[in-house]
């Protein structure tokens, strides 16, 4: 919204942005990055929750003075003199002192997660970057909401600190990219309902730095998958800016994800494609996957025969886990939600053995994960407001969202989360020998999925 | 170079002090100015923008209603008109804005909600 702003200011057209109580200080914080002291007008508590007498009197009483005056008063304070205070430069010494002291000092001026970190001295720094041939100051991309620009310096400066080993390297620029990748939309990392990413690797890499993809996968207490998790949030953290109460407005946070590697093992013995094809890298490569996630929940002692209970029991289990992330399959985020499937081996191959492939998978749940079209529009209209007067027909008919939303006027028809089979992720992962599952629910808009394909060059 | 030599230059000295270098990055681009703000709201016309969520519709009809009995001649431009600015297509529906406002004859926006 704010973004919106600063494009009609930068066009010469004055506006005011409605900002809600418990988010001026989110609006301050963007305003920062935009580089505009944009006018807000604030509105008193939060507007979903308020009777409409309560709404009128607030906007009429509290925003409706602001409004005016954002739009025909003079705004005459610098933009950002008293808030954003001399910076260091990328290669400064910010500090010297003991291991516990640089803690401290990380700690106190927010550097730090909250956990202990390796102090990012020069030594450490260049052994990071002497797993790449990129220059340190080569700019990765510009992330928001601070709008600062990820170097591999930085990179290897918060590599260090979250205590990667220098052999990631070449992982972690191809983690930053795809954050600064426009579809991943990084400004939303801080949204309110609080997800946080998933990252997903495949190919050799995940031998070749030893991540663990087996028993236990995104529990911590393996170097490569816990440390590399880490890092996201801290990069999110010190490069993007991304902390709570400032741009992370996030209601009830995740913590940053353990990183989930596929087993391409397991994958190779069935003759099934990685994950990674789905969106368009070729069989084997060394991919770095990153999408946001709200939650999930485990799905276990899937057994049984495969078609008549194991495929209706995992269809059963995606559709409990989707309810407002509807939004982004025909909301504001039209087509694209993107439920994440993990599987363990055993299970893969009791699907394999009946003659039931990967994208058969997709095809079923596309076709049986579905839910009672009115409860979807309750969902989403009734109870969320997230979809303005939500009927499936009108949109189906208008050609916004796919027939299957349509397919008749019975308020009982049931209709598919997504648009297509091929918008169910499935990775094969976890103990090769317990036959449970796992179901994520994406954040859709706010974290979409992106791929990374991984140098190997730099891997020694 | 000695035990001692390499520490240093590694950054740490054989007491354990270390130098430590800004986990952060430089801002880009610098202050931006806001656009000149108008003497008054009579006679101008207003566009309102929306990511659609929140309530905004009850909220402009709200704004609109006083708006109009405050400034003679005052018009809006609907939302609707736009498209969500927090939706699907945000990134085009935002980066077409200025012509599109320029198009539509806007004087003044509104943007909403920042919930």
């Amino acid at each position: 919204m704010l973004r919106a702003s600063a494009v009609c200011e930068q066009a010469g057209i004055p506006s005011a942005s409605l900002v809600c109580e418990g988010f001026l200080q989110q609006a301050k914080a963007v305003c920062m990055g935009l580089g505009m002291k944009l006018p807000v007008a604030h509105m008193p508590g939060h507007v979903a929750v308020q009777p409409a007498g309560v709404l009128e009197k607030n906007i009429l009483e509290v925003t409706l003075p602001e409004v005016i005056a954002c739009l025909t008063r003079t705004v005459d304070q610098p933009v950002n003199a008293e808030e954003a205070p001399d910076e260091p430069g990328l290669r400064d010494i910010v500090f010297r002192g003991s291991h516990d002291a640089v803690n401290e000092h990380f700690q106190q001026r927010g550097w730090s997660d909250g956990l202990p970190i390796v102090p990012p001295t020069l030594a450490k720094i260049e052994a990071f970057l002497a797993h790449t041939g990129r220059k340190p100051e080569e700019v990765l991309g510009v992330l928001l909401p601070e709008k600062r620009t990820a170097t591999v310096w930085s990179v290897a400066v918060n590599g260090v600190m979250s205590g990667c080993r220098p052999e990631y390297m070449p992982l972690l620029l191809a983690m930053v990219e795809a954050m600064a990748d426009p579809a991943f939309g990084v400004e939303h990392a801080g949204a309110t309902p609080g997800g946080d990413a998933l990252v997903i690797l495949t190919g050799p890499i995940v031998k070749r730095l030893g991540f663990n993809f087996g028993q236990g996968v995104m529990r911590d207490g393996f170097v490569p998958n816990t440390s590399v998790g880490r890092f996201w949030r801290m990069v999110l953290r010190n490069v993007a800016g991304f902390r709570l109460h400032g741009n992370d407005k996030a209601t009830y946070g995740n913590t940053w994800r353990v990183v989930v590697a596929e087993n391409a093992d397991c994958l190779q013995a069935l003759g099934w494609p990685s994950c990674c094809t789905d969106t368009g890298f070729a069989d084997g490569e060394s991919t770095v996957s990153i999408a946001n996630y709200t939650g999930g929940n485990v799905v276990a002692q899937v057994s049984g025969d495969p078609r008549r209970q194991m495929l209706p029991y995992l269809a059963d289990a995606v559709v409990r886990q989707m309810s407002w992330q509807l939004t982004f399959s025909v909301g504001a985020g039209l087509g694209r939600l993107h439920p994440l499937v993990l599987i363990t081996p055993i299970l893969a191959e009791a699907f394999a053995v009946a003659g039931i492939t990967r994208s058969d998978i997709q095809q079923y749940l596309f076709e049986h994960a579905r839910m009672r079209a009115e409860d979807m529009e309750r969902l989403l209209g009734d109870w969320s407001d997230l979809v303005s007067e939500c009927n499936l027909a009108a949109m189906a008919d208008k050609g916004t969202i796919p027939q299957d939303f349509h397919a008749s006027d019975d308020p009982d028809r049931m209709v598919p989360l997504v648009w297509k089979p091929a918008d169910y992720s499935i990775v094969v992962t976890g103990d090769p020998l317990r036959n449970n599952a796992y179901v994520f629910s994406p954040s859709g808009l706010r974290g979409y999925r992106v791929t990374r394909r991984i140098d190997a060059e730099g891997m020694g | 170079m000695t035990q001692a030599g390499r520490d240093m230059s590694a950054g740490s000295d054989h007491e354990g002090a270390c130098s430590v270098y800004w986990p952060g990055a430089p801002r880009q681009g610098g202050e931006k100015p806001l656009a000149r703000r108008l003497e008054s709201l009579e006679g101008k016309r207003v566009a309102l923008l929306w990511g659609w969520l929140f309530r905004g519709d009850d909220v402009y009809t709200l704004l609109q209603k006083a708006l109009t009995e405050r400034f003679s001649g005052i018009s809006f431009i609907h939302w609707r008109e736009f498209g969500s600015i927090h939706g699907n297509d945000e990134r085009a529906v935002v980066a077409a804005l200025p012509e599109k406002l320029k198009h539509l004859g806007a004087d003044a926006v509104l943007t909403a909600m920042g919930c």
